[in-house]
């Protein structure tokens, strides 16, 4: 995938397409198919002979900025949805809904995530953090964000936050170059055109992290 | 006549917008994420075909699906679906899966009609006649002097055809908004709108209740760039499954590919043009035959002649229909197809003329004119040539090195207007705590709105923005300016500026018997009263002797606080890979005056943020039809390109504000550095190349078509 990414070509560690296919573990939900969510299904179809209803459901307990949360979801439900619809968890966003603009990053098990595309109860037993649970101190991301007015209408800006917080944390101790942090935070799309100072806040916060 | 502060505190500084960490913590509530107790899902269903009519619909099964408590017909049996995207029907249900499910579960047949989605395939002889009257609607052409006559007297001329694709708007919060109905009469709606008035106004009149009856709130919203002014359509059904559901609200946001089929674009623009100059310089004729295209209807023009003077022109513009989503107003409606076909032209003929480009637009600047722009741009354009290094670093067209990657300067220059509109207003209320409340129905479409109001009251109160409480996105509220033709700012400050002046006065008018001073001997700095210019009491102390009753005043917009009109100019610096056809940006340098800015760091965003709007028109931005099976090839985020951080170059951008700038108030700066951008870019790109890229995007395809056509014309001769 990664060497199909003009974006991702020589790029340093940052994360890549591939990871974030990888994260999404596609493949591993088909596991978690249960046995109640093919009951409800086939109930379902037995119900409606009409066209086929794939509504079945999962309780489900998530790990979310260190709450164990409970919910209903379906085995399709993304973890983007089951985030806003279910916990009312609406930092990330739902904006292309396919993995292409980055508004609903999330980390899960420390790696950046696109949640639109990642499956809800593929997530069960990870920790996920969500922009809500940073740090939103002086020394935080967020700051720097507001401060070097890192947003416009703001709704690509949980995205950024997150992907750059997942950035810094995995490049702990190092001070970025601009360059570096263009690279980290290729996955985002942001339409206002605010990019600028949402460069300007990710290198301060790299600065502001490298001091704390 | 009323004055902007002649050394402020705050105004013109740098200042974080109010609600930028509620914005950067995840914790501002946008339309789309407000979840009112019951709240339902909504789902559109809409038209896969390009053009159709509907011969039956059946809603039997849907109406049965698990979760589903309304559904409602939007285009009944026998009627015409005349684009893809075009609306069908809506569900509600209790999910969102189950609603789309649902929505899927209407049966729907169709007879398939010839459809033309493609300006090319609209106009084609025996294309098939998709608007009443033909596909092809001219206007009367504008005509200037004796364009015929002087084009036979010009030295040099040059005739070439440019075109501009249709580009969609991509906001990242798609349209909708939530409704709730409270008893029979009352709505409340929570809508990601650019004009809350509008909205409420478009609701009431639906469901002919009063006004008064409906509240559209929208504290904050992501992204409309000219397309969210109305209820919409949805925004309306939303309110009809609420009704049908029993009043539970209903939370309807189109989906990705929805919003590009549907919710706006840009439309696209195509010029062939002959410009005629003396040899020295001089503009002496334009003759120009353009088309766009915007859906099914008018509006596609824009403004040619741009910027110069053309003692002689004439134009004649025609709308071309296709079976296309709807245009809408797109940041800077018009100037950016106008600025980038009149300046590849001025560029064209400056290198047949061998004269630079920079000296040729001066030459060419209109005089005389209200307000007298040629200064202003004589101004800009020298910074701009300065930061850029025009004169060291930029080559003739064409000479620019031997290897394969070629690097070249490109410029251009814009105008808009950003004016302040009469009757809006903005109240200011002085508890006794201390607290301090504006209240308008404006919003913030993420221009810092709610900021530039606090900043000013904070100015005149001799207070901190952050202790303002800046209350807005309530159509309740006193009228407020809607978000477009970079008016906001311009229209909301002098009224927030009365606001606090009158509120002001009035506290000090109260204040003063008990403190046996008069009025005058009264002011106030950094969180104090004062008398006579010694510290008397905090401002808390000073508010608390209101005893029970708060000071509320309005203000009322100020002509004198505002004005219209700006210049600004723009240079590119890129490299063109020959080989591949790949244009990266090495650098963006742009100047832009707009009278009295109020908050610097927000202005430079905007300013920023037209730019990198400009650039992706420049660059990347295309919507891709399919002439054979009438569909977009690219409602997404990925196939639809817009640039990401790695292709952000290095941005200079420089505020032209000398005093006499300031002095003519308060404009709107949202539009006017979108405008130059994409058409900069090919001018730099075509300098690099040595041929023009006479289409839009400079993407690697037009690139290498403009470099092949070369060659082939080199063969040929």
């Amino acid at each position: 995938m990664t060497e199909h990414d003009p974006k991702s070509q020589g790029g340093p560690s940052g994360p890549s397409r591939r990871d974030f296919l990888r994260g999404s573990g596609l493949a591993a939900a088909t596991a978690v198919f249960t046995a109640q969510a093919t009951t409800a299904i086939e109930e379902a179809q037995a119900a409606e002979a009409g066209p086929a209803v794939l509504s079945g459901e999962v309780k489900l307990t998530l790990q979310v900025n260190g709450e164990a949360r409970t919910c209903t979801v379906e085995p399709r439900s993304t973890l983007l949805d089951t985030l806003r619809n279910r916990l009312d968890i609406t930092g990330p966003k739902r904006v292309c809904d396919r993995a292409s603009c980055g508004a609903c990053t999330t980390i899960i098990d420390g790696a950046p995530v696109y949640s639109c595309t990642t499956l809800a109860v593929s997530c069960q037993g990870k920790t996920i953090e969500t922009v809500e649970g940073f740090d939103t101190g002086e020394s935080g991301i967020p700051h720097a964000f507001h401060q070097n007015d890192g947003l416009m209408c703001g709704y690509c800006t949980p995205g950024f936050v997150t992907a750059c917080k997942a950035y810094l944390d995995k490049n702990k101790g190092k001070e970025p170059t601009l360059e570096e942090i263009k690279q980290g935070l290729d996955g985002n799309i942001c339409r206002c055109g605010t990019y600028i100072g949402v460069f300007q806040a990710a290198l301060a916060a790299a600065k502001a992290m490298k001091g704390a | 006549m009323a004055s902007w502060p002649q050394n402020p505190r705050l105004i013109n500084t740098r200042i974080p917008r109010l609600d930028g960490m509620a914005k950067a913590s995840g914790r501002a509530k946008y339309p789309s994420d407000i979840q009112p107790e019951g709240m339902l899902y909504g789902v559109m269903l809409y038209s896969p075909h390009a053009n159709a009519t509907i011969t039956s619909i059946d809603t039997k099964a849907a109406e049965k699906m698990p979760g589903v408590k309304a559904v409602v017909v939007i285009t009944e049996a026998g009627k015409k679906v005349q684009y893809q995207g075009d609306d069908i029907a809506a569900v509600a249900a209790e999910t969102e899966e189950q609603a789309r499910d649902a929505a899927r579960a209407i049966k729907v047949e169709y007879q398939i009609l010839p459809h033309v989605v493609t300006e090319a395939q609209s106009m084609a002889a025996g294309a098939p006649e998709i608007v009443k009257g033909g596909n092809t609607r001219k206007a009367r052409a504008i005509t200037r002097g004796k364009p015929d006559e002087a084009m036979k007297t010009a030295d040099v001329t040059i005739e070439a055809t440019y075109a501009l694709p249709v580009i969609t708007h991509v906001c990242l919060e798609t349209h909708g908004l939530t409704a709730k109905w409270e008893g029979q009469d009352k709505l409340v709606a929570w809508a990601s709108t650019q004009s809350v008035r509008t909205v409420a106004g478009e609701l009431a009149q639906s469901f002919e209740i009063p006004t008064a009856n409906v509240t559209v709130l929208t504290e904050v919203m992501g992204g409309g760039f000219g397309s969210k002014f109305g209820a919409d359509i949805w925004g309306k059904t939303a309110a009809q499954l609420s009704q049908k559901a029993g009043g539970r609200p209903v939370r309807m946001f189109l989906d990705r590919v929805h919003e590009h089929l549907a919710a706006g674009n840009r439309p696209s623009a195509t010029g062939h043009v002959q410009l005629g100059a003396t040899k020295d310089g001089k503009l002496v004729a334009m003759i120009a035959e353009t088309h766009g295209t915007g859906g099914l209807q008018g509006g596609s023009q824009f403004p040619l002649p741009y910027i110069y003077d053309v003692p002689n022109s004439t134009r004649t513009h025609a709308d071309v229909f296709v079976n296309g989503g709807r245009l809408r107003a797109m940041r800077a409606p018009g100037h950016p197809q106008g600025c980038a076909i009149m300046e590849a032209a001025m560029d064209d003929l400056a290198d047949k003329l061998g004269i630079d480009p920079l000296e040729f637009r001066l030459k060419n600047l209109p005089s005389g004119q209200t307000p007298d722009l040629k200064p202003v741009y004589e101004a800009e354009v020298k910074m701009g040539a300065e930061l850029i290094g025009w004169k060291e670093n930029r080559k003739p067209r064409g000479q620019n090195g031997k290897g394969p990657i070629k690097r070249g300067l490109g410029m251009a220059l814009h105008t808009w207007a950003g004016r302040g509109v009469d009757g809006n207003q903005v109240s200011c209320t002085i508890n006794p705590d201390g607290s301090v409340e504006l209240k308008s129905a404006t919003q913030d479409i993420g221009t810092g709105a709610r900021t530039v109001l606090a900043i000013i009251a904070a100015e005149v109160l001799g207070l901190q923005p952050t202790d303002i409480y800046s209350n807005i996105g309530n159509s309740t509220f006193p009228p407020g300016q809607g978000s477009g033709g970079s008016t906001t700012t311009p229209s909301m400050s002098p009224p927030t500026y009365q606001a606090a002046i009158k509120a002001r006065d009035a506290l000090f008018a109260k204040l003063a018997p008990g403190l046996k001073v008069a009025p005058d001997d009264l002011s106030l700095a950094d969180g104090k009263l004062l008398v006579k210019g010694e510290v008397k009491m905090s401002w808390k102390d000073a508010c608390r002797k209101l005893g029970m009753m708060p000071i509320s005043v309005i203000g009322e917009f100020d002509q004198s606080l505002a004005s219209s009109g700006v210049g600004g100019c723009q240079f590119a610096d890129v490299s063109v890979d020959t080989e591949t056809g790949v244009v990266k940006l090495n650098k963006i340098v742009a100047i832009q005056d707009t009278g009295q800015v109020i908050d610097k760091l927000t202005w430079e965003s905007q300013v920023y943020g037209g730019i990198i709007g400009g650039l992706n028109y420049g660059l990347f931005e295309e919507r891709v039809m399919d002439p054979t099976t009438g569909v977009m090839l690219n409602p997404d985020m990925e196939l639809y390109k817009l640039a990401g951080a790695s292709d952000i170059p290095e941005i200079i951008v420089r505020c032209y504000e000398p005093d006499d700038q300031k002095r003519r108030g308060v404009i709107g700066v949202g539009e006017p550095p979108t405008v130059s951008t994409a058409a900069a870019i090919a001018n730099a790109v075509t300098n690099a190349i040595g041929v023009r890229v006479a289409e839009w995007p400079m993407s690697p395809r037009n690139v290498l078509n403009a470099l092949a056509s070369k060659s082939q014309n080199q063969r040929e001769a």
